[in-house]
């Protein structure tokens, strides 16, 4: 168990920095967003807690709204993912035959697909179209979601979907049905508790995997859009500077570290406390 | 075991130590270069990028060029025609309209790298590939224009035009092609002649390249390896060989670059300026960083249909309320100048007397007030009717260094009252679709490469403003239409007297400098990082690269 | 299992269908960036390009003439780089090849070798544990550059990225590159090892042979790894069929040239018949990995029946 405190108390930490973003701000009586060119690249002291960045913004203050947009992400993605995941893995066990022979070979469709065009193509749409705001960070996190989601939703299924066939095959669920249970109270009374575990635990490596891919899209420039920061983007544009402030790498490349670690721990203690 | 294993590991890593500071230390015959792209294709004539016109510098000679000093020259030529020597004249074309004749005499001695000289036929092949549209060649207009092409001597060419400009001397990407080896390529069927050349199918073919160096091996997306032309006989260059090798990510540039792999980044398209200036400060004298200003426009197009920024106090403003010398200086420590508009300073028909808005607030205030946008409650400035002074800011996502800039000024337009908002696309959404087919909503910013003396004819004449019924053909993307604009665009460029045109030009600058649909912001800088040791080099800030002039380089 | 090839072919021509779609539904044709590098052409100009690259018909009967060339045998060229398709493809896919696979063999042999090491030495286990969520949890491109810094830039021993010259060796310039891959696919195979072989090792065959006095390195090599490995050869073949797409981040910053880049390059140049077949290809690379994984799984552990 102590993985799982571990991981959590991680998060938990991560999780109450995105909290904490508007206090600190406050705190520090500075804008997150707004540039300072007089204090590009200022070192960490006085002002600036962990230095500031290429337009001389605050690095923690940064850190703790990226969190906000980064952990949103992993988190709405996963929990999109893993939702449709077992939807989708439960039918195709539930329904056998060609409906299970169908969505298997979506998945395999959909894990040899690269993302990427899908993703220049999501980029194109004009996001005012669906009544969602220009030019704001949620639009883009939306978009980034999506994508997440649409990829995302292959591991939990096959998980759930293993899961299931084993459940359904077993001696109470034959039992249950010959006393008359109706299928979907079956479904979802005795076959979904049952997949708790499994689901859990890839839903926190999906959150893991979602914050990872983020800063791999905003390596791209196909990430959350300035001048919004998530640990993903404030990476990206310190890779670029890193051998005049190479802190300004550091410090994000730890949150995501930390974030996806915390994930992992949680994912390792919860199929360690199923055993 | 440890100890085995740990010496082992020593034993591997020392050759490989000793090998790269060995390489840098070597009989300078050779020298690598760092380049940020990889040219999608070798043939001169088909897709015009950067890369390909740096590598082609070394290895091809085209006819004319402008050189360092922006001024024209003669390179594959003997002599530029003008009307007083007689080699360009005036006359009728068949169906009436003004038109010039052309000669050209290929210079002695010019010669491919097989030993085959450089013919008359190598032009008429460039002509008639280029006349014929599916080929598809670049600069269509010149083809269309060139309505003849006559064979004089072995040497010498003469070509009608039945268009006549000031300009008509430039022969730009027209240049010998060795119609030995791609006339039959291309007759078999022209319209795949583009993914069949010898330039892409064997690049190594030394009857390919007539320059001091020749291409003798390609890395496909990792470099190119050049080495002299055994039959070259103009100046010697200095180096035995030459290898380009691309990276494109600039942190990985750079670390190559200190890590000694490469002994020079290319200014054309090498380092952003930003990385070049802290790699200098931090580096100190170990690379000579030479700034040079180009023709890379950075501007940033202002959508004149929008209704807030059809008003011309409004773009005014804007302009007075942006802090560009604080931009140049805290971004590029001064390497770079804040420009007035889009023609370069250096360009001859510069005019100096225009319109500059200096950073001014209390100005840019006052223009606002006066258009009818007041303070509101929440800092941006409203109108009467209620609406928000704010309008959406676009850019190509993932170019850093835009995207700095865009958040700076955004960051300023606060302070007058103005909401900028971001929303930025890749390159390939922002420029095939959204610029070019208007559907931006107010500001796009992006840079124009232009060269020197350039009518911007594609960038400001009403006729020019793309739309569905024309393909969208044009650059006008901001709108902007101007009887008085049109009118000097149509006659600049028939002018053939340098001093009545300079007026004119000066007149077009002012108004645009007056009307702004486009805000200027500077003329990019380019940062050639070069060893100590070597020496030469000029660059000239135009699309004619350092490369052409590569005999000039030495080694100190 | 005999069904599994009639339906890796199905699911390439779905996949060749939707990408079609999806690439054709991308703004900027060939036409528009002809038109953006010679803003001289005119109207008449853009409609003649649009009918020489095929751009006037529509979307799906574009498509139906791919296809037929495709069955030709016609892979046809590449639009960006003015060659055969084929001529594009096979170097970027040797070269991925080379670095996924050097990559893939050196994860899974000190992820297994780290994995043995926890199962046989539980003390040691929370090291192994710890290193590998270091490996899943660090972003490549972070680390790549830490790796270029450190041994390339400060110690020098280590070209940064790049390729050789022709003709020399290309071993020093695979290290960093194949590292920092392999680092972050160490992870799964110390968990995975760790796993499977702590189950093995409970297991009352184990138990007799230790019984006979074998030793335990012996035990562990000779009698639980084999058994051990019909899982991670799943994972050995997922890994590498995603990462051959996978991989353009490490090529970006180690500037080598290979699928994932070519991908990319492709799909934003719209260069609809490479970007097409290479996506094909890939997405094949991956299906046939997933099935030889299976097909070995039957060979080395016959229980499993195929359905």
């Amino acid at each position: 168990m102590t993985r799982l405190r571990l991981g959590l108390f991680l998060l938990v930490l991560l999780a109450s920095a995105a909290v904490a973003a508007p206090w600190l701000a406050g705190l520090l009586g500075r804008d997150p967003l707004a540039p300072d060119l007089f204090a590009r690249y200022a070192p960490p002291g006085a002002g600036f807690p962990l230095g500031a960045d290429e337009l001389g913004r605050d690095l923690l203050l940064r850190l703790f709204f990226g969190a906000r947009v980064s952990l949103g992400v992993g988190l709405a993605a996963a929990l999109a993912a893993t939702l449709l995941g077992t939807a989708i893995g439960l039918l195709a066990a539930w329904r056998g035959g060609w409906v299970d022979a169908l969505l298997m070979r979506l998945a395999d469709g959909l894990l040899a697909l690269p993302a990427l065009p899908i993703l220049v193509l999501l980029a194109a749409i004009d996001p005012a179209r669906f009544g969602l705001p220009r030019g704001e960070a949620m639009t883009d996190m939306i978009r980034i979601t999506t994508i997440l989601v649409l990829f995302g939703w292959v591991g939990v299924a096959r998980l759930a979907r293993a899961g299931a066939i084993t459940i359904l095959a077993s001696d109470y669920v034959r039992a249950a049905r010959a006393l008359g249970v109706s299928e979907a109270r079956l479904l979802l009374r005795h076959v979904l508790p049952g997949l708790r575990a499994p689901v859990a635990v890839a839903g926190a490596l999906a959150v893991a995997g979602a914050i990872l891919a983020e800063s791999v899209l905003s390596f791209l420039g196909l990430g959350i859009q300035p001048p919004a920061p998530s640990w993903g983007n404030m990476l990206a544009n310190a890779q670029e500077a890193v051998f005049e402030a190479p802190l300004a790498a550091l410090w994000p490349g730890l949150a995501i570290l930390a974030a996806v670690a915390g994930c992992s721990l949680v994912a390792d203690g919860l199929s360690r406390a199923r055993r | 075991m440890g100890h085995a294993w740990r010496r082992a590991i020593l034993a591997s890593l020392v050759p490989l130590g000793l090998t790269l500071p060995a390489a840098a230390q070597a009989p300078r015959d050779r020298l690598t270069i760092g380049l940020a792209q990889y040219p999608s294709t070798f043939h001169p004539n088909i897709e015009a990028m950067a890369a390909k016109s740096y590598i082609l510098g070394f290895a091809r000679r085209p006819l004319t060029a402008y050189d360092a000093d922006w001024k024209l020259t003669c390179l594959a030529c003997e002599r530029l025609p003008t009307l007083e020597n007689g080699d360009a004249v005036l006359e009728r074309t068949p169906d009436g309209k003004d038109g010039i004749r052309l000669t050209y005499r290929i210079r002695e001695g010019e010669r491919w790298a097989d030993g085959t000289p450089v013919s008359a036929d190598d032009l008429r092949f460039a002509w008639e590939a280029g006349r014929s549209f599916e080929t598809g060649f670049g600069g269509a207009e010149f083809y269309r224009s060139a309505y003849e092409l006559i064979v004089v001597d072995a040497r010498t060419v003469t070509l009608r035009l039945d268009k006549v400009t000031y300009d008509f001397a430039a022969m730009g990407d027209f240049q010998p092609l060795p119609s030995r080896i791609e006339r039959p390529r291309w007759q078999s069927d022209p319209k795949t002649y583009r993914s069949r050349t010898a330039y892409d199918t064997e690049t190594t073919n030394p009857g390919l390249w007539n320059g001091p160096y020749r291409v003798t091996a390609v890395q496909p997306g990792a470099g190119v390896t050049l080495e002299r032309n055994a039959h070259w006989t103009g100046p010697a260059p200095a180096f035995e060989r030459i290898a380009i090798r691309t990276v494109e990510n600039s942190a990985a540039l750079e670390a190559q670059l200190l890590a000694g792999q490469l002994d020079m980044v290319a200014g054309e398209l090498g380092l952003p300026l930003e990385q070049a200036v802290a790699l200098q400060r931090r580096t100190g004298d170990r690379f000579r960083v030479e700034y040079v200003p180009g023709l890379t426009y950075e501007h940033i197009d202002l959508k004149l249909d929008n209704p807030i920024l059809a008003d011309r106090r409004v773009r005014q403003a804007l302009l007075y309320g942006a802090d560009r010398a604080q931009i140049v200086e805290r971004l590029y420590q001064g390497r770079q100048e804040v420009a007035a508009g889009g023609v370069h300073p250096r360009d001859p028909i510069y005019e100096a007397d225009v319109p500059r808005y200096a950073f001014d607030p209390a100005r840019a205030a006052a223009l606002l007030e006066e258009a009818g946008w007041k303070p509101g409650p929440d800092g941006i400035r409203r109108n009467a009717a209620g609406e928000k002074l704010s309008f959406e800011f676009m850019t190509t996502a993932g170019n850093r260094a835009r995207e700095q800039v865009q958040q700076v000024l955004a960051g300023m337009w606060r302070a007058i009252g103005v909401e900028a908002r971001i929303r930025n696309e890749p390159p390939r959404v922002f420029f095939a679709e959204t610029v070019s087919r208007r559907r931006f909503d107010a500001l796009a910013m992006f840079a124009w490469v232009s060269s020197p003396e350039n009518v911007p004819r594609s960038l400001f004449h009403s006729d020019e403003i793309p739309r569905a019924e024309r393909n969208w053909s044009g650059q006008n993307y901001t709108g902007y239409r101007d009887a008085e604009v049109d009118r000097l665009i149509e006659a600049i460029p028939v002018e053939l007297d340098p001093a009545k045109r300079r007026p004119m030009w000066a007149a077009l600058q002012r108004k645009l400098a007056t009307d702004l649909p486009a805000l200027p912001l500077w003329h990019r800088s380019d940062a050639h990082v070069w060893p100590r040791w070597l020496e030469g080099i000029r660059p000239t800030g135009h699309q004619n690269y350092s490369s052409l002039w590569v005999t000039e380089w030495r080694v100190r | 299992m005999a069904a599994r090839l009639p339906q890796i072919a199905l699911t390439l021509v779905l996949l060749s269908l939707a990408a079609w779609f999806a690439i054709g539904l991308m703004p900027g044709d060939p036409a528009s960036l002809a038109m953006m590098a010679d803003p001289k052409l005119t109207p008449a100009d853009v409609e003649r390009l649009r009918a020489l690259h095929g751009l006037d018909q529509p979307l799906l009967a574009r498509y139906g003439a791919w296809v037929l060339g495709l069955l030709r045998g016609e892979l046809g060229f590449s639009r960006l780089f003015a060659q055969p398709v084929w001529m594009v493809l096979w170097p970027a896919l040797l070269s991925t090849l080379v670095l996924v696979g050097m990559a893939v063999a050196l994860a899974a042999v000190i992820g297994v070798a780290l994995g043995a090491l926890a199962a046989m030495r539980p003390r040691l286990a929370p090291l192994v544990d710890g290193l590998a969520l270091l490996g899943q949890a660090v972003p490549s491109f972070w680390l790549g550059i830490l790796f270029i810094i450190f041994f390339a830039v400060q110690l020098g021993w280590l070209p940064a990225g790049g390729l050789p010259e022709p003709g020399s060796s290309s071993l020093p310039f695979l290290v960093l590159p194949v590292a920092t891959i392999a680092f972050g696919q160490l992870a799964g195979y110390a968990r995975h090892a760790t796993a499977a072989l702590g189950a093995e090792l409970q297991k009352p065959f184990i138990t007799s042979i230790r019984a006979r006095g074998a030793g335990e390195a012996r035990v562990v090599w000779r009698h639980a790894l084999p058994n051990a490995a019909v899982p991670l050869l799943t994972l050995l073949a997922l890994d590498a069929g995603a990462l051959v797409s996978g991989a353009l981040v490490t090529e970006t910053l180690f500037a080598r040239p290979g699928m994932g880049k070519l991908l990319y390059d492709a799909v934003m140049g719209n260069d609809y018949n490479l970007a097409l077949l290479a996506l094909l290809l890939v997405a094949l690379a991956t299906m046939l990995a997933t099935l030889a994984a299976d097909l070995a799984q039957l060979w080395l552990d016959p229980r499993i029946e195929t359905r």
